[in-house]
């Protein structure tokens, strides 16, 4: 039979999809007119109907930048079309584009901050205070006490680096994110061929829930599927990517790295094999603590299947053993990042290397800047920076830390004393202390290399790129680094990077960090390890201001207003938790609740899993007063070459 | 003759999902819920009251097994499109129940539902074995500018109506409309995919015509790695099924599932 596809009008690729068809139904008609009447009498809202073309996008809430297709009908973009090689993320960007809560003119803090009480005020008006607050401070010659958080690499904020950094501070930050831990840990970020992959090891990466490039993760994980390749998930939960994966390697909560340990411990006692890189030596002297039998006492596998990992690790052509726990949001100490990337090293992988990111050249800092750069210390990551330095200003470009960061709280009591500017799109717990916030755009209101945007940007909102220039260009002596009209002008300059060399064992910070990691688990004042997992659609938080993420959520997450915790049958049972049960997480840091139990054998003994993204204060309607935020009790405790606390695992207590 | 000319010519439109290839994501229910301008509420985490097609299912076998044997499985579940004994004469369990046909069954097997004639009795809510009708208890809402991103091809239902999954049947209808307008005349070789299908990013959702036994749809139907949602008949011996054909309405659904694991096909049978 002749066949007319539709697949043929979604195709991405191969240019312009402008299919465009008038708005006469012929097949239905006669219900579709009624329906038209009945929802006029019933006071229904009837869509307006228009030109229907699809339009070439790109989705731009992640890094990946995917290619899309959008519906539009007439001026209204209704539908993205991912042609099966999207995200969930993606896929609810229609609804950050028409948020009823976003924001569509400068807000002006007026009140006791953190209270999100804003007035409107004029762009200009903003930007003019702003850039005299920044002179202000430069003149009193506290240049390095300006400082910034940016959300994610991207045009916005290489922009922001550049202008933090040439006004001579050091302190332009990004959100811990798989690129930032691994460049702390092994001095680059970790490019995994997944596609070419034959046997792929995870510890704790939850690959299948927004960890690293999602959407090319998704097409990859279907080809193992279709290639028979083994893909082995070892976590203390099974996970989403857990129950997708050929194996769960069950183990005991916050122990991946003793398993890594183990494996390298055959690799090289039982196969010989072992690393040109530096300091290779002192690391294998420890790791030859970690036979198979006392990595499988640590971590409850048995040593035969740690056995069978190695053997299976060093059997592959192309095996990739996966760093960096978490989904969207990611928390491993460098130690473990370390173990499972040396992993690759020693069974000599070609499948992962390492690369770094390179802003882009040419800025001149200015004059009183040379001195503070060569004096003040950038911390290695923003937690550190939270925690150790006091600052007068912060620039904050569509990050919410204050949610995020187990430093929450403390950095909410020093935003109360400085002076804080918000670029963003949503008012976000963060953004509640701001005394600026500058409205940006989103996803499809923006140029990018694909071409021009989709929608017209939403009145008052301008890119986050165009905010950091208007305030630059006002900034005295910037000038001449921030000659560009626009953020347009920036496109093909940003988003570069380069290889990246100089991977070392660094022995030492293994030994420390698993004394320190020994110590917490034997913790018995706090007997139960606090696990976080990840909804899908609502991932660390960003995506519960879209409302269709709820529609996703089962009752094993967020039922009738309430936050579900995962605990092991025994492990309750032992504790004396039934079913249903609400509970409080206290740590040492403070308690959570309450929260509801839901006991099932899919977690291990001695795991409470917590859902994270729950627990807004401020972000939309929509999220806010939905569940707990288990940032709020977290390990605190800084990793030297992340700077950034290694929360996934805590110790907690229930009642 | 003729007639079976024109049985030949319609779709029997079924979808198959890889369970395999399913990594619970959501993204299916997500792009559902905006082709089908389902209701925005500030809170919808009443689960049993919550207006959504696609249910994306965490399934578990922890009742049966325990630590460290436990297993962990999604199963996005939607109207399952059923047709009954007699694909010539559909006879889903939902549809005879309707006291104002409000749902019916079209000509290319899909079970429809207009909202706007549903008197909200419940009937087929309560008649459906796969829970997959949904009763609009509150009027649904779409605050401020979230009204620009509705589909002008599904209409909006009115408080006290029952809604439910149609296969994105609007979808075929457009592409058929489009296929007129280039002077198509063959309407019913237009295909189509539904919104569900064409987000998937594993690819774990297949969509096409049941009739046709070279579509990839009809392959992995007869896949041994394919089952139905808690279809007992599926289980009997072949004459033994068509004694029951014979006597009893079974579901008969036209949705499959795939799954290499056991535990899954265990859980789909009634112990
Ligand atoms: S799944 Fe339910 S609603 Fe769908 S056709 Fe079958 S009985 Fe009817
Ligand atoms: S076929 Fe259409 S209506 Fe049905 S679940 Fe998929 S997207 Fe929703
Ligand atoms: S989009 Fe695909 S992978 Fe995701 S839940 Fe739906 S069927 Fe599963």
């Amino acid at each position: 039979m002749k066949k007319i596809d539709r697949k043929d009008f979604l195709k991405i690729a191969g240019g312009a999809i402008a299919g465009s068809a008038v708005g006469t139904v012929f097949s239905g008609a006669p219900f579709i007119s009624l329906q038209w009447l009945v929802e006029w009498t019933q006071d229904q809202h009837v869509p307006s109907s228009g030109l229907e073309k699809y339009l070439k996008g790109v989705c731009e809430i992640c890094p990946n930048k995917c290619s899309i297709s959008v519906r539009m009908i007439g001026e209204r973009a209704v539908k993205v079309e991912t042609s099966n090689s999207g995200c969930p993320f993606g896929q609810t960007s229609l609804q950050m584009l028409y948020h009823p809560d976003r924001i569509t003119t400068p807000l002006k803090n007026t009140g006791s901050k953190g209270r999100a009480k804003f007035t409107p005020v004029t762009w200009d008006e903003a930007i003019k205070d702003i850039s005299s607050k920044i002179n202000g401070i430069i003149k009193s010659g506290k240049n390095d006490r300006i400082a910034s958080i940016n959300k994610e690499r991207n045009l916005s904020s290489e922009l922001l680096d550049r202008m933090v950094n040439s006004i001579g501070s050091n302190h332009s930050y990004y959100e811990p994110t798989l690129d930032t831990l691994t460049a702390g840990a092994v001095g680059g970020m970790l490019d995994y061929n997944f596609d070419d992959a034959d046997f792929i090891l995870s510890f704790g990466a939850r690959l299948l829930e927004g960890w690293g490039d999602s959407a090319s993760i998704s097409k990859s994980f279907s080809r193992w599927k279709e290639r028979k390749v083994k893909f082995i998930q070892v976590d203390s939960v099974c996970t989403r990517t857990a129950s997708a994966a050929d194996e769960w390697v069950p183990i005991k909560p916050g122990t991946e790295i003793f398993v890594a340990l183990g494996i390298a411990n055959h690799l090289i006692k039982k196969k010989g094999m072992g690393s040109g890189a530096a300091d290779f030596g002192a690391w294998s002297a420890i790791a030859g603590e970690y036979t198979p039998e006392a990595a499988s006492r640590l971590t409850g596998v048995p040593a035969k299947k740690i056995e069978e990992l190695a053997d299976a690790l060093s059997r592959a052509k192309s095996p990739v053993a996966v760093a960096g726990k978490g989904g969207k949001a990611i928390s491993s100490s460098s130690a473990e990042i370390i173990a499972v990337y040396g992993l690759n090293t020693i069974v000599k992988s070609r499948s992962v290397t390492t690369k770094q990111n390179v802003n882009f050249a040419g800025a001149a800092p200015i004059q009183t800047a040379a001195k503070f750069l060569a004096e003040s210390k950038k911390c290695a990551g923003f937690d550190e920076f939270v925690k150790t330095k006091n600052f007068d200003m912060l620039i904050v470009n569509g990050a919410d830390p204050v949610y995020k960061s187990v430093y929450g709280k403390e950095l909410a009591a020093k935003l109360e004393k400085s002076f804080v500017v918000a670029i963003m799109p949503l008012v976000n717990d963060t953004a509640a202390y701001a005394d600026y916030v500058l409205p940006s755009i989103t996803s499809f209101e923006s140029k990018t290399a694909a071409g021009d945007p989709v929608v017209k940007p939403v009145d008052g909102a301008i890119h986050a790129g165009d905010a950091v220039l208007r305030i630059a260009k006002m900034v005295e002596g910037l000038q001449q680094s921030f000659q560009w009209k626009s953020y347009t002008d920036l496109i093909a300059l940003t988003g570069k990077t380069a290889g990246a060399a100089g991977f070392s064992f660094k022995g030492d910070i293994l030994k420390k960090q698993l004394a320190d990691l020994k110590k917490a688990l034997g913790d018995a004042n706090y007997s139960l390890s606090l696990v976080p997992i990840e909804a899908p659609v609502v991932g660390d938080g960003d995506g519960l201001a879209f409302p269709y993420a709820m529609k996703v959520l089962g009752s094993e997450t967020f039922s009738s207003g309430k936050l579900y915790v995962q605990i092991n049958r025994e492990t309750a049972k032992k504790h004396g938790i039934c079913n249903n049960e609400s509970l409080k997480i206290i740590t040492e840091k403070g308690k959570v609740g309450s929260v509801k139990a839901l006991l099932t054998d899919s977690v291990s003994p001695d795991t409470v899993a917590v859902p994270m993204g729950f627990g807004h204060k401020f972000y939309t309607r929509y999220a806010e007063d939905k569940g707990v935020n288990p940032r709020e009790i977290m390990n605190d405790k800084i990793d030297p070459l992340t700077g950034t606390a290694s929360w996934l695992v805590t110790r907690v207590k229930l009642s | 003759m003729m007639k079976d000319m024109e049985n030949k010519m319609k779709r029997r439109w079924g979808m198959a999902i890889d369970l395999d290839k399913c990594t619970g994501c959501g993204e299916c229910a997500v792009s559902c819920a905006q082709e089908n301008n389902l209701p925005i509420f500030e809170d919808d985490s009443d689960i049993p009251k919550k207006m959504t097609y696609l249910d994306v299912m965490r399934i578990t076998n922890d009742r049966d097994a325990k630590f460290p044997d436990v297993k962990v499985a999604f199963i996005p579940k939607m109207c399952q499109q059923c047709e009954g004994n007699d694909p010539k004469n559909p006879q889903p369990p939902c549809v005879s129940v309707c006291p104002v046909v409000a749902t019916d069954t079209g000509d290319d097997g899909v079970v429809s539902q207009i909202w706007s004639r549903c008197i909200g009795c419940r009937y087929c809510q309560v008649s459906c074995p796969y829970e997959a009708r949904v009763f609009n208890w509150w009027k649904p809402k779409y605050e401020g500018s979230f009204k620009k991103s509705l589909n002008p091809d599904v209409s909006i239902a009115s408080r006290g109506t029952i809604q439910k999954c149609t296969f994105c049947s609007h979808i075929w209808k457009k592409e058929r409309d489009k296929a007129v307008m280039k002077g198509e005349l063959d309407i019913n070789a237009v295909l189509y995919t539904p919104a569900c299908v064409s987000a998937c990013p594993t690819g774990a959702m297949v969509f096409g015509d049941l009739n046709d036994p070279k579509s990839e749809v009809s392959r992995l139907a007869r896949d041994n790695r394919a089952f139905r949602l808690v279809h007992t008949i599926d289980q009997k011996k072949p004459d033994e099924q068509k004694k029951f054909r014979a006597i009893k309405n079974f579901p008969n659904p036209k949705v499959y599932y795939l799954s290499s694991k056991q535990w899954i096909r265990d859980l789909m049978r009634f112990k």
